[in-house]
């Protein structure tokens, strides 16, 4: 069940968090003796995506936008490695094992396709409007 | 006087050494976990430069961060023991599509678009929308205990041969306990289906990126040939803006432009 | 081929050929021949054929029982003596019809005293039912026959005159066979009314008419003469308004109508007492469906083991004593059979006590009513004159021989229920009728109306007659009036025709222009005063009848001096008639020309018209004759003399005691004699005194108008009968009618209108409620939907960026809210 109880204080990350469950200490103890675990991959993953919506929300440049595209596709892709890790986990604990993996490299080759039809489509609208300010296409404002 | 003179090569061994020594292993380095400064260095990599993508304006120099960030992870995928998923990230990601992406930015890096800067009003709003959903997903994360157990497991096989005999259609890993059909399942049909998909993609995106014949002559191009360069800027500015009301100024490309997000339509 | 079967066939044919000529001329009327002339032929055609079966139904009876004189002896005092042989002549044959046949004539030769005793016997009659409507519990509801002398004779009296009529007014209706204008009617605008011609309407209420008459006299019960009682008063309705646009015309319809319900209404009285008292309606026995006899009206009040004296049923005894029937089978509650039992035997107790007599009364009284209004008895005869507005030959037919003598005929044949009281009751009604009438008659100036109040005054004779005991002589004039009245109606039509105008006073000398008129009307007068040498005891048709009637009234005047003002009425009627039937006659056709633009249009009628003028004239002469063997119409009707009247009966419930004689006893010699005489001298006072005053002048009318000028007018004004009724009874009909509309438009409508009112202001609310909340709520939901969407549009900016936030929130929210929601983990 989700730990509400430590909701308050998820709120602001990097703040070291007391070892209040008995589970891993994260930042508790000494950062370079302990083992990584799932958790910290996760943390980074969910570091990228939100980088990369805060990008995709922010940028006014269209290649701005297909960066943050690019960021949250790896977010992802690190949490699906991260589950998919044996290393990662306790003995003989379960994981996603290699369709993990997959999903991750299928992940890096869609993204990459995207990337193309998506710089196409911005040249196309650079060659139109001679911008590639994204607050100039509303076109389809309603 | 045997005082620092008398140090010789005995004593620093002798001495400084059984000091170091006793003393070492006190320090965190006698058990380093090369593993965790590692992750700790990529992590901290990859994050930054993502943070950085965020923060920069020029666009250029988002691109550099990215290409950072994304090498960075490719480094955490080497950690983790995808060590085939991280070769791949570096030769198609960074070295495609991000390759891609920088020259998209060259392409369409003129002068008044290469930083623009959003109002202070939409950073505050995606700084809001940002920390609100990095916490969602940080309780999501901390909510399931069996991702919160330190990793000891043992490393994992060398995953490029699965991972393409698995490609294949032939799965010769064990498979994860608890998979559906005892994860025999292989990936032959992804596979075919995204080939397809690039062949697709690449078609596509060769043609929306053609050259066009136009009856008219391209607003770039009437902009670029008819003017001298400084002054396109405020030629493109000022076509880009024909039926406009407001905002971009001519002369002030990169001023402070209302926020297109908290001001809504024109 | 037994008369019993062959009769009803004949007659029964007889009966229901103008009912086809009706409905032929119904369905076809305008198409048959040109402008549906044709119709009078096939009216005609049915009414000759009627005649010819009812001539052939009169011989087959007169073979089977001769008509012969009946030898009179004295014979006074009732009849007890049950006469075995003679006893009950009920051999039930069939189921459906049973034959009475009795010695009445099966005594060739037979010319003892039994003469009336030889009646003592129901008479020669055939009766049964050929339709049965509804039979069950008390009531059978049939359409059946009763058929003895007199039925036949009717027939062929009626089928004959009709013929007569038809033929005269094929003649005289052809003005209806193109378009006419009318001058009596005034249209709004001023002018005349131009109509199409009705003439195949005339002979199909003429045929009509015809059906339900003879219906009336073949009829076996009550019920059946009731509805073709009916029947004869809306073909009369019919045949007066067949000039309707005429207001005179439509009303005086509308008049005869009424006034005949009057008398109806009294009749159902009189049918309620005897069918709920008696249970039967039907005259003669019958056969009940469970094969025991079923006594009629006949039986069951002068039942042959009483020697067919009058008294009082069973029925009756106990329905008046219903207090008493109770209170018997009450005390026998335990045992309801010995209480039956128990009624039974008293019955002839109360009976003595006189239970019932005035339930008998009321039934004959009531039946009577019915009689007053359809023969226009005082006090309901004022609708007979004006009856005058229908074509004459309407008058002819309907209202002098036909329609009018209906009511003498039922009275004739529901003679054996009436008892004395009732029947001296209806003497008097007779007598003041005949001489209201007569009055009247004096100083009427439309030819028309003379003949009219005649009529009524002819009919009062009936009554009188039929009411001192005269059977006979009732009936006997019956039939020699209606020939001469009909002769004279249709007399009277022809100068009508002639002359274009009803007004005596415009017509005089008529006699060399239209002899044969002239001729014939002559002669039906001198029938109508009973014209005829008393020592030879020879005259016309109405000689015979006028002498019976007042040789009955003379023997009932010495029976019972007290009503001796019968006698005199019937005297004074005698001298009154004469003379206003020859002031007519003179007025018409003797002396000098009163308005010489009539005169010289008058011409004499065609042939057509003509030939039953002459046919009717020669009946009126010899209808009364009798040939040597016996053979008469006064002979014949003898032959129907009901059981048990021929006798002396004594009355005294409703007036002190009296007695009717018998009327064999008013043949004896010095009644006949003093009555002849008395005929003659009266006749021929009348007629020299209209000679007096119209052919010689000696007397001038006007000087004796003057001299009892309010005598005089009381008479022109006709008594003021119509004055009084239109005082007594329209004008408070009018009143409570008014009051009733003014109730139904002032309160009824207006609450009814209140009510509308209401539900319109209703219905308006409800529209407002309807326009502005709920098409507000429907029209305010789709605006708010519109504004909604409107302003949602404008989360619509195009901006990717927005949009892109609103993603990621979005996601925030919804995890958000789910995991507040379920509270439980995402993943494991």
């Amino acid at each position: 069940m989700m730990s509400f109880s430590l909701a308050p204080s998820i709120l602001l990350p990097g703040i070291p968090m007391p070892a209040s469950l008995g589970m891993i200490p994260l930042f508790a103890a000494n950062p370079f003796t302990e083992p990584v675990g799932v958790i910290h991959y996760l943390i980074v993953g969910a570091v990228l995506f939100t980088a990369g919506i805060a990008c995709m929300t922010l940028k006014r440049n269209a290649l701005g936008i297909l960066m943050g595209i690019e960021l949250v596709l790896n977010g992802a892709n690190i949490n699906f490695v991260a589950f998919s890790s044996s290393y990662l986990r306790a003995e003989g604990a379960p994981t996603l094992g290699l369709d993990g993996q997959v999903v991750a490299l299928f992940v890096i080759l869609l993204a990459a396709a995207e990337a193309a039809v998506a710089l196409a489509i911005t040249l196309n609208f650079y060659n139109n409007h001679a911008t590639v300010d994204v607050d100039r296409a509303d076109d389809l404002k309603g | 006087m045997t005082g620092l003179l008398d140090m010789d090569i005995s004593s620093v061994t002798h001495v400084i050494v059984p000091a170091l020594a006793t003393s070492l292993p006190t320090l965190p380095m006698a058990g380093i976990n090369w593993h965790s400064v590692l992750f700790l260095l990529f992590a901290g990599l990859a994050c930054g430069f993502a943070v950085g993508v965020v923060a920069a304006d020029n666009v250029v120099r988002m691109a550099l961060y990215l290409v950072f960030s994304l090498g960075s992870t490719a480094g955490l995928f080497f950690l983790a023991g995808a060590e085939f998923l991280g070769a791949m990230q570096l030769m198609i990601y960074v070295g495609g599509t991000l390759v891609l992406l920088v020259f998209g930015v060259m392409l369409t890096a003129q002068a008044p678009f290469v930083s623009i800067k959003p109002s202070s009003s939409d950073r505050t709003l995606a700084a809001v929308a940002g920390a609100s959903l990095l916490a969602l997903l940080l309780t999501a994360a901390f909510s399931v205990d069996a991702w919160m157990a330190p990793g000891v497991g043992e490393v994992p096989a060398p995953s490029a041969t699965p991972l393409g005999m698995a490609l294949i259609g032939v799965r010769v890993d064990t498979p994860p306990a608890g998979s559906p059909n005892g994860g025999h399942a292989g990936y032959m049909l992804p596979f075919e289906i995204v080939s397809v998909h690039l062949l697709v993609v690449l078609v596509g995106a060769a043609y929306l990126a053609r050259a066009k014949r136009r009856r008219t002559p391209r607003a770039i191009d009437a902009v670029a040939s008819a003017m001298p360069v400084k002054s396109a800027v405020a030629a493109t500015a000022a076509v880009a803006v024909p039926e406009r009301t407001a905002v971009a100024a001519p002369g002030r490309p990169t001023g402070g432009a209302k926020s297109a997000l908290v001001g809504g339509g024109r | 081929m037994d008369l019993e079967s062959l009769l009803p066939t004949l007659l029964g044919l007889a009966w229901l050929l103008p009912l086809a000529s009706f409905t032929v001329i119904l369905f076809a009327g305008p198409r048959l021949g040109n402008h549906g002339k044709g119709a009078a032929g096939v009216a005609t055609a049915a009414i000759v054929g009627s005649f010819v079966l009812s001539l052939f139904a009169f011989i087959s009876w007169v073979a089977q029982h001769p008509v012969r004189a009946v030898a009179h002896e004295d014979h006074g005092g009732a009849h007890a003596a049950a006469d075995p042989t003679h006893g009950s002549g009920d051999h039930a044959s069939t189921a459906h019809s049973t034959s009475h046949a009795t010695a009445a004539g099966h005594e060739p030769g037979h010319d003892t005293g039994h003469g009336e005793a030889g009646h003592a016997g129901s008479p020669v009659h055939y009766s049964g039912d050929w339709y049965t409507l509804y039979e069950g519990g008390r009531l059978k509801l049939s359409i059946g026959w009763y058929v003895d002398a007199l039925t036949v004779l009717m027939f062929v009296m009626i089928t004959f005159i009709a013929t007569c009529i038809h033929v005269y007014a094929s003649g005289y209706m052809h003005d209806e066979l193109h378009d006419i204008t009318d001058h009596e009617v005034h249209l709004a605008d001023g002018s005349h009314l131009h109509r199409p011609g009705r003439f195949h309407r005339f002979f199909q209420a003429l045929s009509l008419f015809c059906f339900s008459m003879l219906g009336i006299v073949i009829a076996g019960n009550l019920a059946m003469v009731f509805i073709f009682w009916e029947l004869v008063g809306i073909c009369s309705w019919f045949l007066i308004g067949f000039y309707y646009e005429r207001k005179s015309a439509s009303n005086a319809a509308n008049k005869a109508f009424i006034v005949n319900r009057i008398g109806d209404f009294g009749m159902l009285i009189g049918l309620m007492a005897l069918w709920g008292a008696l249970g039967t309606l039907h005259f003669a026995d019958s056969t009940g469906p469970d094969g025991h006899a079923r006594p009629g009206l006949f039986s069951l009040i002068r039942p042959p083991v009483a020697g067919n004296a009058q008294w009082v049923p069973d029925g009756m005894v106990k329905f008046a004593a219903a207090d008493k029937v109770g209170a018997v089978l009450r005390s026998h509650a335990d045992d309801p059979r010995a209480g039956v039992e128990q009624v039974e035997a008293k019955v002839e107790d109360w009976r003595d006590e006189g239970y019932g007599r005035w339930l008998l009364l009321v039934a004959g009284l009531g039946i009577f009513c019915g009689c007053i209004g359809k023969s226009a008895q005082f006090p309901l005869f004022v609708w007979l004159p004006d009856a005058m507005e229908g074509p004459t030959p309407v008058s002819a037919l309907v209202h002098s021989a036909t329609m009018v003598a209906a009511g003498v005929y039922l009275v004739g044949r529901f003679y054996p229920v009436l008892t004395p009281d009732a029947l001296l009751v209806i003497a008097y009604v007779g007598a003041i009728t005949l001489f209201i009438a007569a009055t009247i008659a004096l100083v009427a100036n439309d030819i028309k109306r003379v003949l009219a109040y005649s009529t009524v005054s002819q009919l009062g004779y009936m009554m009188l007659a039929l009411g001192v005991g005269g059977w006979l002589a009732g009936l006997f004039h019956l039939v020699t009036h209606a020939f001469f009245k009909s002769l004279l109606f249709l007399c009277s039509g022809s100068v009508i025709h002639a002359c274009h105008t009803n007004d005596m006073r415009k017509m005089g000398g008529l006699s060399k222009v239209m002899p044969w008129t002239s001729g014939t009307m002559l002669v039906g007068c001198l029938a109508i005063i009973g014209a005829g040498i008393p020592f030879l005891d020879i005259g016309l048709s109405g000689y015979y009848s006028k002498d019976s009637i007042l040789a009955q009234a003379l023997l009932f005047a010495r029976e019972n001096p007290s009503h001796s003002i019968l006698f005199y009425a019937v005297a004074g009627g005698a001298m009154l008639t004469a003379f206003y039937m020859f002031r007519l006659w003179f007025m018409t056709f003797a002396g000098q020309p009163r308005d010489h633009h009539v005169h010289e249009h008058a011409h004499e009628s065609p042939p057509v018209m003509v030939y039953p003028l002459v046919a009717l004239s020669i009946l009126a002469v010899v209808a009364g004759w009798t040939l040597p063997g016996g053979f008469g119409i006064a002979n014949m009707i003898e032959q129907a003399r009901p059981a048990g009247t021929g006798g002396t009966e004594l009355g005294g419930l409703l007036f002190s005691a009296f007695t009717v004689p018998a009327e064999h006893a008013s043949h004896a010699h010095d009644i006949h004699v003093t009555a002849s005489l008395t005929a003659f001298a009266t006749a021929a006072t009348g007629v020299l005194l209209a000679a007096l005053m119209y052919v010689w002048g000696i007397i001038p009318p006007a000087m004796v108008a003057s001299a009892v000028k309010p005598l005089y007018t009381l008479l022109a004004n006709r008594w003021y009968f119509d004055e009084i009724y239109r005082f007594l009874f329209v004008l408070p009909v009018l009143g409570i009618s008014r009051l009733v509309s003014g109730t139904d438009k002032g309160i009824i409508d207006r609450f009814i209108e209140g009510l509308a009112w209401g539900a319109k202001q209703v219905a308006g609310f409800d529209a407002w409620l309807d326009r502005t909340l709920i098409d507000g709520l429907v029209n305010g939901t789709a605006s708010a939907t519109y504004s909604a969407g409107l302003e949602l549009k404008k989360l619509q900016t195009g901006q990717l960026r927005q949009y892109v936030m609103f993603i990621a929130l979005g996601t925030v929210a919804i995890f958000v809210l789910a995991g507040l929601l379920f509270r439980s983990s995402f993943a494991g």
